[in-house]
């Protein structure tokens, strides 16, 4: 039994086994914290049926795994042509969100899939395709720094354009989006002075997009809170200290969390809180260790990588992920202001699932097609070298 | 450096970084449980924050016309918080507050209510109940300007409650029919039955405990904000409905009767236009409404004698019976087997026929014709009575619908006298609106509708949900037979027992009843008096039933206790409805010939036009679009003149009106006092003057 089931998973399952494992592991934690968080949800909107929620997440849980699933069975290489193509797709998409899309706390950030009828974020979109573009643009400027030179205002102009879209209606995600870029390009071996050049473009892009913007009052008002040395808490902050503090090492158990039903987003922005009030500290250190593991082996796919852009395509989107997981961690234990970013592969967050396992699929890929290119090299040397070139 | 190399030093770095951050979250849960969790715990116990529900208003409820019937208004209470108020504010404000109090309640002194302040203050009560008494909005926003009120909630401490009242502005007008709801959900009338409707949903939101018990509102995304109830239109008309309440409420004070109910049906579509239930005060004074008796369990009785028409239905439509055979009623008592039938002559009405029968009101008669026709076979008797749908609850819009009773034949209880005495009306059960229900039918040529109280839900101009006429038989009975029952019923009140309700205006028709009243198995010496009919009898547009109980004096037949009823009410319908009318105004008005032309006085244009054209006197408006106009009398014809309503200055409203006046003088945002009764006579400002909102403006009236 557990012979065939090995054999099944070694069948099917190819790519880095220790990122599945944590993945599906993730994805349980998921089901059963964002079950217990929308209790209150249930009984407030659906009349106390609480399997509704149940029901819904797992499916999007399961769904966001079969992404994972198809994405690492295509050739990475092909996602430097895909991520253009979303990158393209995305800009009229995020320009028509803004001006059409549903209305949640005063920013439009979703739009409608009329048959389905399921919401999306193009944001996820213009992530996905900006990370993946940058990737192959950077892998391509190895060789030479000329080149690089020549390419840089195309790949800030890029940069910026997506982010100030983005930050229109939802400046949290640009802000995370664009130090990600930022982070890419430092590990791309773009040069020191190009990259504080980057970061005077990126305020400029950030501020005027803060400026029109729907959530430019909220933005400044939050960071405003989070500085001000008031002794006064933002009230959903003082909710979460208490779920944090109260859940001790062990926790209250599952499903016991008390705070959810005083806590906003109990099942997106502050599911950490939840996490730590119901597994308590070991349960909250499990799940930061996690993600940083998840991190570590998305670095040793660079390691071991022969070439760049699966390098960095890996890197650019282990840590895009990693990095918005620390933040909204960083946000429930109040050591950021408060921004409404869900945290990955744990929160409720309908299709936002899905790209996520897309992008995780994505790092499989590459960690399995190296995989292939080792075992390639010794036998014929120069196949992986034509590969090389062509990506 | 090659190229690999120092890109897997650059993520090790930012791997770094990350591992940092994640290090520093990890010290921040350790931070917060060790070393400020007691602080945190301690904010958990005291529960500070709380999802609270958030009312719905609840909706209105209309009658046909767009009055209101009930409606929810905004009241408050006045609550102190003495400690709140600054001392030198508190010491200045605290003696003329307490003597507009006093003034304000009149229930206890001025020293009464310093007193009671003062203590609260000295001993640190933050929650003080000034009166129990609610306030209305406009005595809140006076209050407000008042000394230490006027520093509001956080510089005075006063806290306006606000409490949410179900208000009727008719009064107690069909205040049984548009029902109430307590709290515990429980309820009677339109309130209770169409409760999903009107209660809406109720909200909720975050609250914040703060000093003194008070919860505060947060903002919060997730709040469920309360919708609304929708609006309930009924079928009532508040004329009719006050028409039928006045007149049942004088004749149960001149008869001292034990209750009352009356109904007013539209023939065509059983819309219930008036609903009266008036019953004997507990303390044995006056009468309110507190039973609907109409239609509930309680109004469910032996009908007497205005069953009988549905014994006749049986009769012609078994075709056995001529009306014009002649039956022996005998000397006015018979006997069926053990018991014995009496008619209300004594020595008996002898030889008659089976029309006078009817108009008589001879229970002999009618028992004897059903006994000889169905006597061998009930069954068939009963299956009339099925297919007159009586035997079933109407499923009338109202929770608490009586159900109706009848024997069934072979049944243990069914004897050989039930049949008879069914054929009168006794020994079953029917609820006022049931009757009505069966005498509309014959009314409507034989097709019986279900009678409807509530015609839409809506809110605003969205319809929820409307409500159509239905109808519950085609046809109860044949063309023929209908025909020859309507004729029986205008004979009941052209030769029979409701010659008083007789007129040359118009043609009623209809039927007396006169039960005994069961009381503990006997029948008493009290009765239970009906007349239900139609109007007019050519060609009936309203129904109606009127049930007076325990009528006291000597005349206790439903022809002289609630006949009279129903004509008064007729008859005011009669001559309010134009429709009703064959002879309009201008007949009237030109058969006079008078020499005097109408002195026509000022109002509202399109009913002033309207008045004038029924009339038939020449009116013009030249080029005037205002909604409130006076007359000019010329040559004959009416001029109308504007009178200034529209333009920012006091108009004049002489000759208007207190209605119209109400309407234009506080739309200008002047407030009106009155004295007198009748149209306005003198108005304080002058017209032309410019007006200052809030000023006050006497009328008087005469």
């Amino acid at each position: 039994m557990i012979v065939a089931l090995k054999s099944w998973i070694d069948r099917n399952l190819k790519g880095d086994p220790i990122i599945w494992g944590i993945v599906i592991l993730l994805s349980i934690i998921s089901i059963l914290v964002v079950y217990s968080a929308t209790g209150s949800l249930a009984y407030k909107f659906k009349g106390g049926n609480t399997e509704k929620y149940l029901f819904d997440h797992s499916m999007m849980v399961f769904g966001g795994l079969l992404v994972m699933w198809v994405a690492h069975k295509v050739p990475y290489k092909w996602y430097g042509l895909v991520g253009r193509l979303l990158l393209v797709i995305s800009i009229p998409l995020l320009i028509f969100t803004y001006f059409f899309g549903t209305n949640l706390n005063e920013a439009s950030r979703w739009i409608n899939i009329p048959i389905i009828n399921k919401a999306f974020q193009p944001s996820d979109i213009a992530k996905l395709g900006l990370i993946a573009t940058l990737a192959s643009i950077l892998a391509k400027r190895q060789k030479s720094l000329e080149e690089l030179k020549k390419s840089f205002l195309t790949i800030i102009l890029v940069i910026g354009l997506i982010c100030m879209l983005i930050g229109l209606a939802n400046m949290s995600t640009a802000l995370l989006l664009f130090f990600t870029c930022f982070l890419l390009m430092f590990i791309g071996r773009v040069p020191g002075k190009y990259l504080i050049m980057c970061v005077l473009f990126g305020a400029l892009f950030i501020s005027v997009s803060a400026m029109v913007g729907q959530r430019g009052a909220t933005f400044f008002s939050r960071i405003e809170n989070y500085m001000s040395k008031d002794d006064t808490l933002q009230y959903q902050v003082e909710q979460s200290y208490i779920a944090i503090s109260t859940g001790g090492i062990t926790g209250k158990g599952p499903g016991k969390s008390e705070q959810r039903n005083s806590l906003p987003h109990p099942y997106s922005d502050f599911i950490y809180a939840i996490i730590i009030e119901e597994y308590g500290l070991i349960g909250g250190g499990t799940v930061l260790f996690l993600y940083l593991a998840l991190l570590y082996r998305g670095m040793r796919i660079v390691a071991s990588s022969t070439k760049p852009f699966g390098g960095l395509l890996s890197a650019g989107l282990s840590f895009a992920l990693v990095l918005q997981a620390m933040v909204n961690m960083g946000v429930a234990v109040g050591i950021g202001p408060v921004t409404g970013l869900p945290l990955p592969l744990l929160s409720m967050g309908g299709t936002s699932l899905l790209f996520t396992g897309f992008s995780l699929g994505i790092i499989l890929s590459v960690s399995r097609g190296d995989h292939e290119d080792s075992v390639d090299t010794v036998v014929e040397g120069n196949r992986s070298k034509k590969v090389f070139q062509t990506a | 450096m090659n190229i690999k190399r120092s890109i897997v030093l650059r993520v090790r770095l930012a791997f770094l970084i990350v591992a940092l951050i994640a290090g520093a979250i990890l010290f921040k849960i350790v931070r917060l449980q060790f070393v400020e969790g007691e602080k945190w715990t301690a904010k958990a116990e005291s529960a500070n924050f709380k999802y609270r529900q958030v009312s719905a208003t609840r909706g209105n409820i209309y009658a046909a016309d767009g009055s209101l019937l009930a409606t929810s208004l905004p009241f408050y209470r006045v609550v102190l918080d003495p400690t709140v108020a600054k001392t030198n504010v508190f010491n200045e404000g605290i003696d003329q507050l307490s003597g507009l109090l006093a003034d304000f309640y009149k229930d206890r002194s001025k020293a009464s209510y310093k007193k009671m302040i003062t203590d609260a203050k000295s001993n640190g009560k933050r929650y003080l109940i000034l009166n129990r008494k609610q306030i209305g909005y406009q005595d809140m926003q006076m209050m407000s300007t008042w000394p230490i009120f006027n520093k509001g909630r956080m510089g005075g401490g006063v806290i306006f409650e606000k409490v949410e009242k179900r208000y009727r502005p008719f009064n107690s007008l069909a205040s049984r029919t548009v029902g109430f709801l307590n709290e515990d959900r429980y309820g009677a009338g339109i309130e209770y039955s169409f409760n999903d409707y009107l209660e809406g949903k109720n909200g909720q939101a975050m609250f914040q405990k703060i000093a003194g018990g008070y919860w505060k509102p947060v903002f919060n995304a997730e709040d469920i904000k309360p919708e609304d109830g929708y609006d309930v239109h009924t079928t009532l008309d508040v004329n009719i409905q006050d028409v039928a309440e006045s007149a049942l409420y004088r004749q149960l004070m001149e008869k001292d009767a034990a209750f009352g109910t009356v109904i007013v049906m539209e023939v065509a579509t059983g819309k219930i236009k008036a609903l009266a239930n008036l019953q004997k005060n507990k303390n044995g004074r006056g009468y309110s409404e507190s039973y609907n008796y109409a239609i509930g369990d309680q109004g469910l009785t032996e009908p007497g004698s205005t069953f009988k028409l549905m014994s006749m239905l049986a009769l012609l439509e078994e075709g056995k019976v001529n009306l014009n055979d002649a039956v022996d009623t005998g000397d006015g008592v018979f006997q069926f087997y053990d018991r014995k039938m009496t008619d209300a002559k004594t020595g008996g009405y002898g030889r008659i026929s089976v029309r006078e029968i009817f108009e008589k009101s001879s229970n002999i008669g009618i028992s004897k014709l059903v006994d000889q026709s169905f006597g061998h076979n009930p069954k068939k008797f009963m299956s009339y009575i099925e297919k007159a749908g009586l035997d079933k609850p109407l499923d009338f819009q109202l929770k608490g619908e009586g159900v109706p009773y009848f024997k069934k034949p072979g049944e243990k209880n069914w004897y050989g006298t039930t049949l008879p005495w069914m054929s009168i009306g006794y020994e079953t059960k029917l609820t006022p609106l049931h009757t009505l229900t069966l005498y509309n039918a014959v009314a409507n040529n034989g097709k019986m509708v279900k009678p409807m109280i509530v015609e839409s839900i809506a809110k605003g101009n969205y319809v929820q949900k409307s409500f159509q006429t239905e109808v519950l038989r085609k046809s109860i009975a044949s063309e023929k037979t209908i025909k020859q029952l309507q004729e029986l019923l205008e004979g009941v009140v052209k030769n029979g027992t409701a010659k008083n309700v007789h007129n040359d205006q118009y043609k009623i028709a209809g039927k007396t009843g006169t039960a005994q009243k069961l009381e503990e198995g006997r029948y008493t010496r009290r009765y239970y008096t009906s007349f239900v009919g139609y109007f007019p009898a050519d060609n009936p547009k309203y129904s109606a039933i009127v049930v007076i109980d325990s009528p006291k004096g000597f005349n206790a037949y439903g022809g002289d206790i609630s006949a009279p009823v129903f004509k008064e009410i007729a008859d005011k319908i009669h001559a309010q409805d134009l429709r009703l009318n064959k002879k309009t105004p201008a007949d009237v008005y030109l058969a006079q010939q008078t020499s005097d032309f109408p002195y026509i006085q000022a109002g509202k244009v399109d009913e002033l036009q309207l008045i004038c054209n029924k009339f038939g006197i020449s009116n013009h408006a030249n080029g005037v679009n205002e909604g409130y106009v006076r007359s000019k009398s010329m040559d004959r014809s009416i001029q109308w003149q504007a009178n200034q309503t529209e333009s920012p200055v006091v108009p004049d409203v002489s000759g208007l009106p207190l209605r119209d006046a109400l309407y234009v003088l506080e739309n200008k945002g002047l407030r009106v006092i009155y004295q007198g009764k009748g149209r306005v006579k003198n108005q304080s400002i002058s017209p032309g003057s410019p007006v200052q909102q809030n000023h006050v403006i006497n009328l008087i009236l005469g």
